[in-house]
């Protein structure tokens, strides 16, 4: 069978063709060009090498290869830009999809042997689809229940409880006298030093009980007030606290809370209060939780309730 | 037991040095004008990512107006708003233990114009009630002419006696680290009602500032002293750990500072002097939470401040450019501009051949 | 087809398969024969190295990404031989002042490790870093390219789809990747994200769970499991799928601009051997050189300033890379409308703008194609490709569409704006809620009407050829053309298939080559173009 197209494919060009002809105007010039990168790249690649050796800053060794395989790159590129067959040159582009004959032969080859398959034996494809469908659902057991426990109730609660000393990070316990008004300190429940959960931010803004909201008389004693640190948003710890304005603002989404009235967002994305730890003084003066939060801590997810 | 319903201007003295109700004044003044300072070098970078959205401002126009309320750095810093720490007894117990590579604008420069200071360690003083950690009194500064400054400079405002007027808080019994905070950053005298007063070229001298500062705590010696910063034995590994709690939540981690809510803001550390940075912390000037002695140990302090005035003033960047210390942000103009539209360039110049 | 190229006009004479007499010497040769005995590859080989692809800048855009990608396999390789990807606590006994003696994990020791200690560890980490932002803003790029142009038509939908994909995984893949040192900054990342997974309605919490192995921070888990998935799950699947890009690239033929001797069964531009070759290759090395040179000179994402992820430490001005911003900005100016009701709570302020929104957008890229032959009823295979002024429609929803992602992206930092401009971060705030739906209806209404415009000029986009005036003695005005200044035509030939051999009587100086004002007369087959 005589190839029509391979036919038409010329072997060859008169060399004068102008095609032929390199694309720069002077290529004796980009020539003496491209050479001079290529000697550059090669003084700077190996001085990367010396640099290397002799442990220079990581500035002078990236600084050498950089500009190395810069001289280098534009150089392979000024060859192929300058001094190739300045074209142009063309190729058909084929109509991609077959002869009618061709598609009608494919359709059928697909669908009409399918027929044998679906079309006579139907019991057998039910039960071919019922046993991939328990595959997919099999295997999804060790690939993805494997993966971590169930929630749980686990996000319903802290590990603060009733009578959980206030300690810091390194554990140390807190006393009524250790902040001053306008203090702040990161705390944990004593038996949960760093707990991402349970970091609860603690603030002193008076010397007198502060209550925040109704229901919560005594819930900042010695004007101390502990409001979950993880953010109602997306959980970012909340620690700024904009002393002058007695608000909380989250360096994540910018969400403002009004510390006075019970840490309510009043501005940003956030939708609920900072939840409130009721806290207490023991006889000695330490601060203690009188409970756990009374609401899930943190950004909101599907299972939490209203509250 | 009473409920905080009330405004926020109605907070009661709270027996503990400071004056709740001034803070509140500071709180409540919303004038606004525009600061005289201007912008420098050190800012262009970030602006020009600002440029690109600037119609932000415009369509802010009510609170734009009091815009520019800028901390000038490098340059005029020169003229001594740092310059305490050089003649400060901190600064001569120092050993910098961060090595400090090639100069930096932030260095504090000696004014000259000061005389020798003499400090001696006095903790609880003439039955001042005591800060809780070492402290220092300036034994040279003369009362007399510190009364005298405080009528030229701060009465107008403060009132003769310093007891507060409308317009400005009490000062009595706010400690000497108050009053040399404020004076020694140049934000007091006020130069602008703003929402917050901006550090700017400080207008008294240290000898000066020590005089009013002496002057002040003579009327109530009470509230927190001048904290000694000594940092021979300050660990960097510490005051790391303790500024990623403490202070990075405002500062940012570069100390670059950043927006608060409703115009103020948390100030870039790359100026303040060791002593100042004490200050600030047992102070806590402004918005800014006040961490006592038995919230942060001296020596936690000592950590802190070597800290921000070692690696967060004059970071290693062994990486290269540090892109103003603003993260993604200058990253992503970088890597789209530089790296994305360069890279553009260079298809252009391969690519076009028509 | 085949025989319309063999009746092109003005073909050269010698097509002659001419006399080698070096057929059977070299070694190459010889290599070439054997391995076209076992594979049966030369005619398709030499079709290969007469692949055509057309002469135009923003055809280089897709390069720019399929560059950055080997630099990133090459410098990812590099990191993942001192890099460990475990949570376990250890402590860090380096150079570093600041970490010495502290608690961390061992993620991020090593990070650090490979930062301050490994020889060329920080060029190689911060090119890394510097080719992803690359990656994904040239990926953005070259879509944006392809949109423009109409070039995801019939039949190249599936291969726009395989793009949106490299899209999604490369962001994807970003974001992983900037999560892994376990610094403070990264750990945020990661906080946020578990919120937004437990946001979604019914699974999330679970999803959450079963990824971070617990609650948040989970049991140390995660670390290990997003490198798996940064170094070997997400990588493999980008190689194939760029894989699948080219091929269909290859297959379908590149699309090319209107223009002379340009049609819809045809390719016109330089030859893969060398012309291409040569042209990509130095482009590979100098995407390499700036990645590089970036890594070497510009500082991104240092770690060791940031100090060990802990969850209870935060620093303010937190953004993620600017691949993220946009969901970030989203986050961030999206109101505060938790929906709560019958015993179920749904985050809709993070679920809207961080689970729906990336929903929509990618699902909107998806189906453009089929929208827009749906909506203009043109389902007709496209090769030459449009000017983005003939759709105004297309233009002025693209641009659009632009610059919603853009007043996002600038949301994202809105603490820093109203840092340095000394606004109200309030103000900035409600801006920007303004500005994302303002902006998006004014650019893409001036992109309409621009374009609109500029399409109705006949000679738009040609350099314009002053005209001389004259006045006749009559009275009479006259205007013609001014004579062409340099550049102002340029010589395009007839195209030619690539010719096998290519004999080049090397011509030393200019003028060989016709004048390249274009007044003389050039060789046969020369015609005049205006640009």
């Amino acid at each position: 069978m005589v190839d029509h197209e391979e036919l038409a494919r010329p072997w060859t060009l008169p060399p004068d063709d102008p095609r032929l002809q390199p694309y720069a105007k002077n290529p004796a010039r980009a020539e003496k060009v491209i050479a001079a990168c290529f000697i550059f790249a090669i003084l700077c690649l190996a001085a990367f090498g010396a640099s290397y050796w002799q442990a220079a800053s990581e500035r002078v060794m990236g600084g050498f290869l950089a500009v190395g395989l810069f001289a280098l790159g534009f150089g392979i590129a000024a060859w192929g830009k300058y001094l190739t067959p300045r074209g142009p040159f063309e190729e058909p582009r084929h109509i991609l999809h077959g002869t009618q004959l061709e598609q009608e032969a494919f359709q059928a080859a697909v669908v009409e042997r399918a027929e044998v398959v679906i079309g006579r034996r139907p019991f057998l494809i039910k039960l071919l689809a019922m046993a991939g469908g328990i595959t997919a659902v099999v295997m999804a057991f060790p690939l993805l229940r494997s993966l971590g426990p169930l929630p749980g109730k686990s996000l319903f609660h802290t590990p603060w409880r009733k009578g959980s000393r206030v300690v810091t990070a390194s554990g140390r316990a807190i006393t009524v006298d250790d902040l001053e008004v306008g203090g702040i300190l990161t705390v944990f429940p004593e038996q949960a030093p760093g707990s991402a959960v349970a970091q609860t931010l603690l603030i002193r803004v008076a010397t007198e009980p502060i209550v925040t909201q109704p229901g919560r008389e005594t819930w900042g004693p010695a004007g101390y007030l502990a409001f979950s640190k993880v953010c109602t948003h997306a959980g970012c710890p909340v620690t700024l606290y904009e002393e002058q304005f007695q608000q909380l603002l989250c360096p994540c989404h910018q969400s403002l809370f009004d510390i006075y009235d019970g840490a309510v967002p009043v501005f940003g994305p956030a939708p609920r209060p900072l939840p409130q730890l009721p806290l207490m003084v023991d006889d000695q003066g330490y601060l203690r939780a009188q409970a756990d939060y009374d609401q899930p801590i943190g950004p909101g997810f599907w299972e939490r309730t209203t509250t | 037991m009473k409920r905080f319903s009330f405004s926020r201007s109605k907070r009661s003295f709270d027996g503990d040095g400071r004056d709740g109700s001034s803070r509140a004044h500071r709180a409540r003044r919303t004038r606004r004008q525009k600061s005289s300072s201007s912008l420098v070098l050190y800012r262009l970078l970030p602006m020009a990512v600002v440029v690109a959205v600037v119609a932000v401002g415009f369509l802010s126009a009510g609170t734009a107006t009091k815009a520019s309320a800028s901390t000038p750095k490098g340059s005029t810093h020169s003229k001594g708003s740092g310059s305490s720490a050089a003649a400060d007894p901190s600064s001569s117990v120092t050993h910098e233990p961060f090595p400090i590579k090639g100069s930096s604008g932030y260095l504090p420069s000696e004014p000259g114009s000061a005389g020798p200071e003499e400090f001696g360690l006095q903790p609880g003083e003439n039955g001042a009630p005591k800060s809780g950690y070492p402290t220092i009194t300036f034994k040279n500064a003369n009362v007399k002419e510190g009364y005298a400054l405080f009528q030229a400079n701060c009465a107008s405002c403060h009132g003769p006696d310093a007891a507060g007027t409308e317009i400005a808080p009490n000062l009595q019994g706010l400690g000497a680290a108050t009053i040399d905070f404020w004076v020694s950053t140049g934000r007091m005298p006020l130069a602008n009602a703003d929402i917050q007063a901006a550090i700017k070229p400080r207008r008294l001298d240290p000898a000066q500032t020590h005089d009013v500062v002496a002057w002040v705590t003579s009327l109530d010696p009470g509230g927190p002293g001048v904290p000694l910063v000594d940092l021979s034995h300050a660990s960097l590994a510490q005051g790391q750990s303790l500024f990623t709690l403490n202070c990075a939540g405002c500062h940012t981690i570069t100390g670059a500072g950043d927006a608060l809510s409703g115009g103020a803001f948390a100030p870039t550390l790359h100026i303040a002097t060791p002593r100042q940075v004490a200050e600030a912390i047992r102070t806590g000037p402004g918005n800014m939470p006040r961490f006592g002695p038995g919230n942060l140990s001296t020596q936690q302090v000592d950590d802190i401040v070597a800290y921000v005035t070692g690696p967060i003033q004059h970071p290693d960047n062994p990486g290269g450019f540090g892109l103003g210390g603003i993260g993604p942000v200058a990253e992503g103009f970088v890597a789209l501009l530089i790296g994305v539209g360069g890279l553009m360039l260079i298809g252009y110049w391969i690519g076009d051949r028509t | 087809m085949s025989t319309q190229a063999a009746q092109g006009p003005t073909r050269p004479q010698s097509r002659t398969r001419p006399a080698r007499k070096d057929r059977k010497g070299s070694a190459v040769d010889r290599s070439l024969n054997w391995i076209d005995d076992r594979l049966g590859v030369s005619k398709a080989g030499r079709t290969f190295m007469d692949k055509i692809f057309p002469d135009h800048w923003s055809f280089m855009l897709g390069e720019i990404a399929l560059y950055s990608f080997v630099v990133l396999v090459a410098t990812g390789i590099f990191l993942t031989l001192y890099y460990i990807p475990s949570s376990k606590e250890v402590i860090y006994h380096g150079s570093y002042l600041p970490l010495k003696g502290r608690k961390m994990s061992e993620a991020y020791l090593s990070t650090v490790n490979l930062s301050l200690k490994v020889r060329f560890g920080l060029v190689m980490r911060q090119a890394h870093h510097w080719a992803a932002d690359v990656f994904v803003g040239a990926i953005a790029v070259h879509m944006c390219r392809v949109f423009f142009t109409g070039a995801f038509r019939r039949p190249r939908e599936l291969n726009w789809a395989v793009g949106v994909t490299l899209l999604t995984l490369a962001i994807v893949n970003g974001f992983i990747g900037y999560s892994l040192p376990g610094d403070l900054i990264s750990g945020t990342g990661l906080r946020i994200m578990f919120s937004i997974i437990l946001s979604i309605p019914l699974i999330g919490t679970y999803l959450a769970f079963f990824l971070f192995g617990g609650n948040y921070p989970g049991n140390g888990i995660i670390i290990p499991r997003l490198f798996i998935i940064h170094v070997l799950i997400v990588p493999a699947i980008i190689a194939a799928l760029i894989g699948a890009h080219l091929f269909l690239l290859v297959r379908q033929k590149h699309t090319q601009f209107a223009g002379p001797g340009r049609r819809e069964d045809n390719v016109v531009g330089s030859p893969m051997w060398p012309n291409f070759m040569l042209k990509t290759t130095g482009f590979q090395a100098m995407v390499a050189a700036v990645l590089l040179g970036l890594g070497a000179f510009a500082q991104i994402n240092p770690i060791w300033q940031f100090g060990p992820y802990v969850p209870y430490k935060v620093s303010y001005a937190v953004q993620p890379d600017w691949y993220m911003a946009w969901l970030d900005g989203a986050l961030r100016i999206m109101p505060s409308w938790e929906f709560a009701g019958f015993g179920h709570t749904i985050p809709l302020e993070v679920t809207l703008p961080a689970v729906v929104l990336p929903g929509l957008t990618f699902g909107l890229f998806y189906a453009w194609p089929f929208l827009e032959a749906r909506f203009t009823g043109d389902y007709l295979p496209h090769h030459i490709l449009d000017r983005p002024r003939d759709r105004p429609r297309r233009t002025g929803l693209g641009a659009g569409i632009l610059a919603f992602y853009f007043v996002l992206f600038g949301a994202s930092s809105t603490d820093v704006l109203a840092n340095y401009l000394h606004v109200s971060l309030n103000a900035v705030l409600w801006s920007f809620r303004v500005l994302v739906f303002v902006v998006p209806v004014i650019v893409g209404f001036l992109a309409y009407e621009i374009s609109k415009e500029l399409a109705a000029l006949p000679d738009s986009g040609k350099r314009k050829r002053a005209m001389i005036v004259e006045r006749t003695p009559q009275g009479e005005y006259l205007a013609e053309p001014a004579e062409p200044r340099p550049g102002d035509g340029t010589e395009e030939l007839e195209p030619e298939p690539v010719p096998v051999h290519m004999p080049v009587a090397e011509l030393v100086g200019s003028g060989s080559l016709g004048d390249e004002t274009g007044t003389e007369a050039g060789p046969a087959g020369v015609r005049q173009v205006e640009r």
